[in-house]
């Protein structure tokens, strides 16, 4: 009965979807107010009817009602019930729903919240938004459908799955699931596809509200901008995250060491974040000067179809990798959606192309807007390089028959120097002045940071004298960190001597009064610090692997593993577990002990390798329990020494932080910037105060 | 200049300006359609899935041994292909029970062939020592062999009956005793 309630709430958010679309832009297109309220009524609609949905899901997963094949495919009796309701997100059908849920949930908000403010922009955007949420819904209920039940025909091997009763077939509740991929059971995989969803289903507002601003004309203004300015940071710091949970799951459960392969699935969700990064920062430019306002369109466009296209990649297996597919009719019907997108959003800015036009010219290359123009440039080129290494073996199939694959070398290589100059960047284009940088108050801003840095930079590459490039690599980021450091030093030193705070409440003022500036800049610093971690990922690695029986000791720089014994034991969540017992010294010191696992989960026959890790701030030592002979009397061990990696999770914390200071309002400013003009309401003959 | 001329140049402007504009909108759906294009071909053979019955398709491959074996001469037993790459994980997880059924039913009319796609030889050969795989295993060079297949990534797995037809693929890491059990079902097919 409850399962028969979430098929007809969904069924009805489709219908209701579908409505609000069209209602929308019929009532937009020919001016007429009540077939707009009546889609905005319908839209917000959709949002409990899925909530709904997803209820039911998520009730027939922590109850175990196999009769479901969703039930069925992702859970089963051993898994505790909290990774049971995490499991919403484990399959497809779940993440295909919960997709629409969330989208949904986005868009509820804004008809909430936004509706009196941009109602120009309305009708058009619920129509793009609802559209794209129909397309989702609609996926959930004929192709991905959760609700699909097993069958069981007489004398067949093996079970049908259909919505109703097949004629002939008889209800069928298997004893116990399959249960979630044991793979997926780690908080990075927990966490990892919500927030994923979340960054992704996010962009769909700045998008929609950029439609609405094209088709309306409206884009001359920045109306767009500054209404989605905040979702668009929620979006993207929802994506950041996404991509350090998936890194930190990759490097505590998949057992290569690192935490970033450069697979296609990961490209898939880094391109989006790139172009998103991007447009965050010459969304800027616009509503500060007027400028960038094509880059701005075209930066929104890019990054709502290339979450589209990670999506489409990841979900249909088009391009081979590492990762697991499935076959289903999702594909072609992906496909149409994404070419109805593509196209409609390039034939829109072509009409609309004049009214992009740039308010200002760039006055000097040494200004502000140069270092925008120049970081938008190097961003859109990074996504570059990543699309076509991604889609690189799809063409040298097509031209030579051939399917090449390359490799986390060729991404390294094409898009080092690239990051390289966004880190150069960030610590120079604060120093810029808006307009005209005279050069030489530049030189006197940049002096202590350069000449810091090199110091630093030499000393610390003369203690580890390794890779040259690292060398150069540890001088940007050190020179960037200084430079960002040196802003805030600015900052506190002019509130001290014109109001003369003590440094503890400048400090803290400082950042208060300017939220989106000192924000930005704790983005950065969180960035510099991920970017240390990719050049000790680099640079900086060491491994080892071998064969020791008990007693014996592994070896690789200062560090010493001493293999004590095995132990095997049941573990949770249905699982065997062998532990090896070893202990690390530090030059012959000890230090503590170390317990590389294999944990193999018995119902799905599949081995699970968790690293021990001794982490410091410096560096990790990771220890993998490769096998072992019958006796339990010798292992085999692969041991990676990974420096600096720990920035990398502590880089990401902090761009959570500064992002969350960015998106706080500034006080004062309090609503100023998003009343609407009078002539705007008085233009608008649509809706009429009732 | 007088304000005719002024008002033919700004015009002549404007049509230069519309025509790049028109070329630029000429070019990105020349790029949106090439990679549209480009992703309905991958869509299309990702669908169509990997091969499941018909004959298998012949090829000869040469170990990292040296040893060199032909498909259509190892007709009258049951053949076992098995797509793997040493940087895939999932590979790893099957590469035991592959060896394992292998040595039990070596010298029974079955042959066991390993085809290593899209890898690096250094690796490949580390992962044979590491796992003991003693069935012949050899590179695909330039992926003829995954083609003929279709695959869709590893590992994949082809079960041939003894008259040289598919009789299924597995996708994704074999489990015991899947592979005890296709290969017993196979070899009990009545072959002339």
């Amino acid at each position: 009965m409850i399962v028969e309630i979430g098929l007809i709430a969904l069924s009805i958010a489709f219908l209701f979807s579908l409505y609000a679309a069209l209602a929308s832009a019929y009532g937009g297109w020919h001016g007429q107010a009540a077939w707009v309220e009546s889609a905005r009524n319908a839209s917000l609609l959709v949002f409990p009817l899925l909530t709904i949905s997803v209820l039911v899901v998520v009730y027939a997963l922590y109850k175990m009602d196999f009769s479901l094949a969703y039930v069925y495919d992702v859970s089963s009796q051993a898994m505790s019930p909290f990774l049971r309701v995490t499991a919403l997100w484990g399959g497809q059908q779940g993440s295909v729903l919960f997709w629409a849920w969330l989208m949904a949930g986005f868009i509820a908000v804004v008809l909430i919240r936004k509706w009196e403010r941009d109602l120009e922009l309305m009708p058009y955007m619920i129509a793009t938004a609802m559209l794209t949420t129909t397309f989702f819904v609609g996926v959930v209920v004929f192709i991905t459908n959760p609700f699909v039940r097993l069958w069981h025909f007489e004398g067949a091997f093996e079970l049908t799955q259909a919505l109703f009763q097949p004629a002939g077939a008889m209800p069928f509740t298997p004893a116990d699931g399959n249960g979630l991929n044991p793979l997926l059971r780690h908080f990075g995989m927990i966490g990892h596809p919500p927030t994923t969803y979340i960054g992704f289903t996010g962009f769909v507002i700045p998008f929609s509200f950029a439609i609405a601003a094209l088709i309306t004309g409206k884009s001359r203004g920045d109306e767009w901008i500054r209404t989605t300015r905040r979702w668009t940071l929620v979006a993207w710091i929802f994506l950041s995250i996404g991509l350090i949970l998936g890194g930190r799951w990759a490097y505590d459960v998949l057992g290569w060491g690192g935490f970033w392969g450069w697979d296609p699935v990961e490209n898939a969700m880094l391109m989006p974040w790139l172009t998103g990064t991007a447009f965050l920062h010459s969304a800027m430019m616009t509503e500060k000067r007027g400028m960038l306002k094509k880059w701005n369109m075209i930066l929104i466009v890019l990054t709502y179809s290339l979450s589209l296209f990670g999506t489409f990649i990841t979900r249909t297996g088009v391009i081979s990798s590492v990762h697991a597919f499935s076959k289903s009719a999702l594909g072609p019907a992906f496909f149409g959606f994404i070419g109805l997108t593509f196209l409609g959003s390039v034939t829109l800015l072509y009409l609309r192309w004049d009214t992009l036009k740039s308010e200002h010219s760039l006055e000097s290359f040494l200004s502000r807007e140069s270092a925008f123009v120049l970081q938008n440039m190097l961003f859109l080129a990074i996504t570059f390089v990543v699309f076509w290494g991604t889609i690189f073996p799809l063409i040298s199939e097509l031209v030579t028959g051939t399917k090449i694959t390359v490799g986390p070398p060729y991404f390294q290589r094409a898009t080092g120097p690239l990051f390289f100059a966004l880190v150069l960047l960030m610590g120079i284009a604060p120093l810029f002045a808006w307009r005209k940088q005279a050069l030489g108050a530049f030189g006197k801003a940049i002096w202590i940071p350069v000449a810091g840095s090199l110091i630093i930079s030499t000393v610390w590459g003369y203690m580890h004298r390794m890779h040259p490039a690292s060398i150069f690599g540890l001088w940007l980021v050190s020179f960037a960190l200084a430079a960002i450091l040196a802003e805030f030093w600015k900052g506190v030193q002019a509130r001290r001597s014109t109001r003369g705070e003590n440094p503890l409440s400048a400090r803290i003022n400082l950042i208060g009064r300017n939220h989106r500036r000192y924000g930005g800049y704790i983005i950065h610093l969180g960035v510099v610090l991920i970017a240390l971690g990719f050049i000790g990922d680099s640079y900086y690695k060491q491994e080892t692997q071998g064969t020791v029986s008990s007693g014996e000791s592994l070896s690789i720089g200062r560090y010493q593993m001493r293999f004590d014994q095995l132990r095997f034991y049941p573990g949770s969540d249905g699982r065997e577990v062998t532990e090896a017992v070893m202990t690390l010294y530090e030059n012959g010191e000890r230090i503590r002990p170390l317990n590389p696992r294999r944990d193999y989960f018995i119902v799905q026959e599949q081995p699970v390798s968790i690293p021990g890790v001794y982490s410091t701030p410096g560096k990790d030592v990771y220890v993998l329990l490769i096998g072992w002979d019958a006796s339990g009397e010798s292992a085999s061990f692969k041991i990676y020494v990974n420096s600096f990696i720990n920035w990398v999770w502590i880089g990401g914390l902090m761009m959570i932080l500064g992002t969350i200071i960015a998106a706080w309002r500034d006080p004062g400013q309090l609503e100023t910037s998003y009343v609407i003009r009078p002539e705007l309401q008085t233009s608008f003959p649509l809706i009429r105060e009732g | 200049m007088s304000e005719q001329q002024k008002a033919q140049k700004v015009e002549g402007e404007g049509q230069a300006t519309s025509g790049r504009r028109r070329g630029g909108l000429v070019l990105s759906f020349a790029v949106i359609l090439a990679l549209l294009g480009l992703l309905a071909w991958g869509l299309i053979k990702v669908q169509a899935g990997p091969l499941d019955d018909g004959l298998a398709p012949d090829f000869t491959i040469t170990g990292f041994d040296s040893r060199t074996v032909n498909l259509s001469q190892l007709r009258g037993q049951v053949m076992i292909i098995n797509f793997w790459a040493s940087w895939c994980p999932p590979c790893r997880e099957e590469a035991a029970y592959l060896e394992e059924t292998w040595r039990k039913y070596q010298g029974q009319e079955v042959v066991f062939i390993g085809v290593d796609w899209v890898d690096t030889e250094k690796e490949a050969l580390a992962y044979i020592k590491e796992f003991d795989i003693t069935y012949i295993n050899g590179p695909d060079i330039g992926t003829r062999i995954a083609q003929a297949y279709n695959i869709q990534g590893v590992p994949e797995t082809f079960f041939v009956a003894r008259n040289g037809e598919l009789r299924g693929v597995q996708i994704g890491p074999l489990k015991a005793p899947q592979l005890d059990e296709k290969i017993d079902e196979l070899l009990g097919e009545a072959y002339p």
